[in-house]
């Protein structure tokens, strides 16, 4: 126990610094913009996705769920997703059924309760890895603009890209706000058992803590941003449908596209013809 | 032709008992290049915004008189349509930019007013606008004066006739800020728009602006010539306008007789050069800062530094520094954005770890130390004042480093320190809402509390109107007793020269010069190849005399007789 706590501590709060965390979110927002799935329509993405986000929790068939699994699991690697979401992917999938399907094994469960163990985690993995496929893979501002496609407000898909243009300038204000705390407050001693818990307490307030200044300095900022929104004509556009129009006018379905899709759809229809065999 | 009409203008804040436009009236021709100065205060900023719309349609107040934009009155039309007549950039311009990459955020406004050729006029103005090339890219990979010149970009784009830029260099080194007046003066030229600048730096006054504006509590004092507002020296100072260097120079030797009565004052070292070249050079001795320091503080041996990136190999900022620091120095850290001022900072305080190498603070190895135990030795101010605040008062702020560690009589010491940095009448307000040199006051006072062995202040005169400057370098000179040894990366070469016993010049994540004032600046190979910039009296005694080194106006006077 003690052992892992000061392995938690020590991982989390060393290694896992504010700067790791920061350098993997931007890289799953902006480092893989030229990756196969990034260049693809987004809203060829999203029906993609209505299918193996939807359709797996439907079918108790292993053998295509397991096809459904393999080709979100090619689609994943083809994004290119950082590794920090692809650990909490894992994590996330093992914490929920994933442990249970291990330990019956271990513990000499048969096929009957293996497999149903198993269908539940190969629907947990497919859906969140299609979900990882279309959320990381494409980049935020080309989603907002398939969504808006599908009908989605407008004010919804300005905030998602305008999250994305803040994102960075965020963390780093986030991590200057965070740094004046550790400097200025004064941390516990971080020895022996009880002293790792009380850090890892101690660090964990002043993080929330922090989110206070950086409201505040977000709001100072932001009315600057809200004057030059309203000179640079966002509220015309909201109301102008013919803006709409041509902002996705840059929304185009190509080759690579229908090939995509294809290469899904032959997938699944060989997947079909096997189980129909056995 | 006026492109601007002012009639009697007056416009009241809610709320407020003063005007902070009282009756002005002021007509602007075509294709003018005008700056707009005046005190803190004195209502530029809100006169821009009269003339863009923003007041009356979307900041209400008391609104008296007409403004006419391009023949329009700005009352009659909405802020779209002005917008379309007069683009704006903001002093805080990185907050106006709201797209995630360049071509889309110059062409935004294009897109939001339905032009449909949005995309070829956003990649004009960046043409225009010297960002050719960078299309594709994203907001956070430009540099501080990039993103400037993509907010102007995003302004440009619509084609107004009439351009406001709110103190556009305030942040910017010199190179990006030649790059930027470069910019607007072929706007100017080539394209015949019209430019109003909100502008401290009279030196880019001297060498840009057709016209000059002083305001002084709302209300018009003159508009002249640039030539003949920059001659007006008392009135100028009077308002906390600084006039070029050369310009007081001779407005001093006129003063005491030394040069005839009649003639009007050079603005510009050219200018300088034919009014001063009469005078004889004294010899006075050179004027040297040294520092003393034989005690080593700070020790890097052999560091190397890089960074993760977002795409591709980690970047690397040092490889194999050494250098040391002593005890009682007054160091600046300069060159250019990106050249590892910041990262050499952030080594010191324990918060980036050298990949190889160590570093030494008073014997402790900073490079295996958590920062939390580093503080008591080093403190650092951030560029960025607000990010320091992080209580609701600046008086918790100042006593919370104290507080946390029970530290004796920390009340009486909090309140020495409010005495000490004149913001005891403050104290009770949160920092975010106190003005650019009240905040910078207030990230000193909350620097220096426990008493660092050494303070590192990152840019502690960024976005400082020069009256504000001054006030900041007689607070540095004022800590001495504090904390003796003080480390500044900085732009503000006047800063440098003037305060600075040993500049330490960073090229590339290397150490290229490192020595006294006169070593760095008389230097011509290291000032060119670091992109420095002496002060312009510095410059002017220089090719007056090759061996004249004086940095200040009073040391000029001395020099030249």
């Amino acid at each position: 126990m003690e052992k892992t706590m000061k392995k938690l501590s020590e991982n989390i709060l060393d290694k896992l610094s504010l700067d790791f965390l920061r350098n993997q979110v931007l890289k799953n927002a902006y480092g893989n913009d030229d990756t196969v799935i990034a260049k693809l329509d987004p809203r060829v993405l999203i029906v993609w996705y209505l299918f193996f986000g939807l359709v797996p929790w439907f079918s108790g068939n292993v053998l295509f769920l397991a096809g459904c699994f393999i080709l979100v699991a090619a689609t994943t690697i083809l994004a290119r997703v950082a590794g920090l979401v692809l650990f909490l992917f894992l994590l996330g999938v093992f914490s929920q059924t994933g442990y249970l399907f291990l330990v019956s094994l271990l513990f000499g469960g048969n096929a009957e309760t293996v497999i149903p163990l198993l269908v539940l985690t190969l629907k947990v993995a497919t859906v969140s890895l299609a979900s990882i496929t279309v959320f990381s893979g494409l980049d935020p501002d080309r989603l907002s603009n398939g969504l808006m496609w599908f009908g989605c407000p407008e004010k919804l898909s300005f905030s998602i890209s305008y999250a994305y243009r803040m994102l960075p300038m965020l963390m780093e204000e986030f991590q200057n706000v965070l740094l004046s705390y550790r400097l200025r407050g004064k941390a516990p001693e971080s020895s022996g058992f009880i002293g790792k818990v009380k850090y890892l307490i101690y660090e964990v307030q002043i993080i929330v803590q922090a989110f206070y200044p950086l409201m505040l300095n977000t709001a100072k900022r932001s009315r600057t941003t809200v004057e030059a929104l309203e000179i640079r004509g966002y509220r015309y556009a909201a109301a102008n449908k013919k803006v709409k129009k041509m902002k996705l006018s840059s929304l185009k379905v190509t080759y690579d596209d229908m090939l995509f899709l294809a290469v899904s759809f032959l997938w699944m229809a060989i997947v079909f013809v096997v189980i129909s065999y056995i | 032709m006026n492109v601007l009409e002012v009639k009697d203008l007056s416009f009241t804040y809610p709320g407020a008992d003063v005007p902070a436009l009282n009756h002005i009236d002021l007509n602007i021709p075509k294709g003018d290049f005008i700056a707009i100065v005046g005190n803190n205060g004195c209502g530029k900023s809100t006169f821009c915004k009269v003339l863009n719309g923003l007041i009356p349609h979307f900041i209400t107040g008391e609104f008296e008189g007409a403004v006419s934009v391009g023949g329009v009155d700005t009352q009659t039309v909405e802020i779209g349509d002005l917008a379309k007549i007069v683009g704006y950039v903001y002093q805080d311009f990185e907050n106006q930019i709201v797209r995630p990459t360049v071509l889309d955020d110059a062409s935004y406004a294009c897109m939001n007013y339905a032009m449909p050729d949005y995309l070829e006029r956003g990649r004009q103005a960046l043409k225009n606008c010297g960002l050719e090339g960078k299309d594709e890219e994203y907001i956070w990979q430009l540099s501080g004066g990039q993103t400037h010149l993509l907010a102007l970009a995003g302004a440009v784009s619509l084609e107004p006739e009439v351009l406001i830029l709110d103190e556009p260099i305030a942040q910017l080194d010199p190179r990006h800020a030649d790059l930027i007046y470069g910019i607007l003066k072929d706007l100017n030229e080539r394209l015949g728009k019209t430019i109003i600048v909100i502008e401290h730096h009279t030196e880019y006054i001297a060498d840009y602006c057709k016209h000059v504006v002083l305001l002084k509590e709302g209300h018009v004092e003159w508009m002249l010539p640039a030539k003949e507002a920059l001659d007006k020296v008392e009135v100028l100072q009077a308002s906390n306008v600084f006039p070029p260097q050369v310009t007081l120079a001779a407005y001093y030797l006129r003063e005491q007789g030394r040069l005839e009565r009649d003639f009007v004052l050079p603005a510009t070292i050219p200018e300088g050069k034919e009014v001063f070249g009469k005078l004889d050079f004294a010899n006075p001795g050179i004027y040297e800062k040294k520092s003393k320091g034989r005690e080593v503080l700070v020790s890097f041996k052999n560091v190397s530094v890089s960074y993760r990136t977002v795409k591709g190999e980690p970047k690397k900022i040092y490889e194999g520094l050494d250098l040391s620091l002593y005890k009682g120095e007054k160091i600046a850290l300069i060159g250019s954005n990106g050249a590892g001022k910041s990262t050499m900072m952030k080594l010191m305080t324990g918060l980036v770890k050298p990949n190889k190498g160590e570093i030494f603070l008073k014997g402790i190895p900073v490079h295996e130390t958590k920062p939390e135990h580093l503080s008591k030795y080093v403190s650092m101010v951030y560029q960025n004042p607000e990010d320091m605040f992080i209580k609701d008062s600046i008086e918790a702020d100042i006593a919370y480093a104290m507080q946390v560690r029970s530290v004796d009589g920390w009340k009486e010491k909090t309140e020495g320190l409010l005495e000490r940095f004149r913001l005891k009448e403050l104290k009770n307000r949160d920092g975010r809402l106190l003005s650019g040199g009240q905040m910078r006051r207030a990230s000193l006072a909350i620097g220096i509390v426990l008493g660092p062995e050494i303070l590192l202040l990152d840019e502690p005169t960024a976005n400082l109107d020069i009256a504000t400057r001054k006030e900041i370098m007689k607070t540095l000179k004022d800590m001495e007793d504090v904390t003796d040894t003080v480390l500044i990366a900085t732009h503000d070469m006047q800063l440098v020269a003037e305060w600075a016993e040993r500049i330490i010049v960073l090229y590339q994540g290397k150490v290229v010069a490192d020595g006294s004032r006169n070593e760095i600046f008389g230097n011509q190979e290291v000032v060119e190849k670091a992109g420095i910039r002496p002060p312009e009296i510095f410059t002017m005694g220089k090719l007056l005399h090759k061996d004249a080194f004086c940095y200040t106006v009073e040391e000029f006077l001395q020099s030249f007789v």
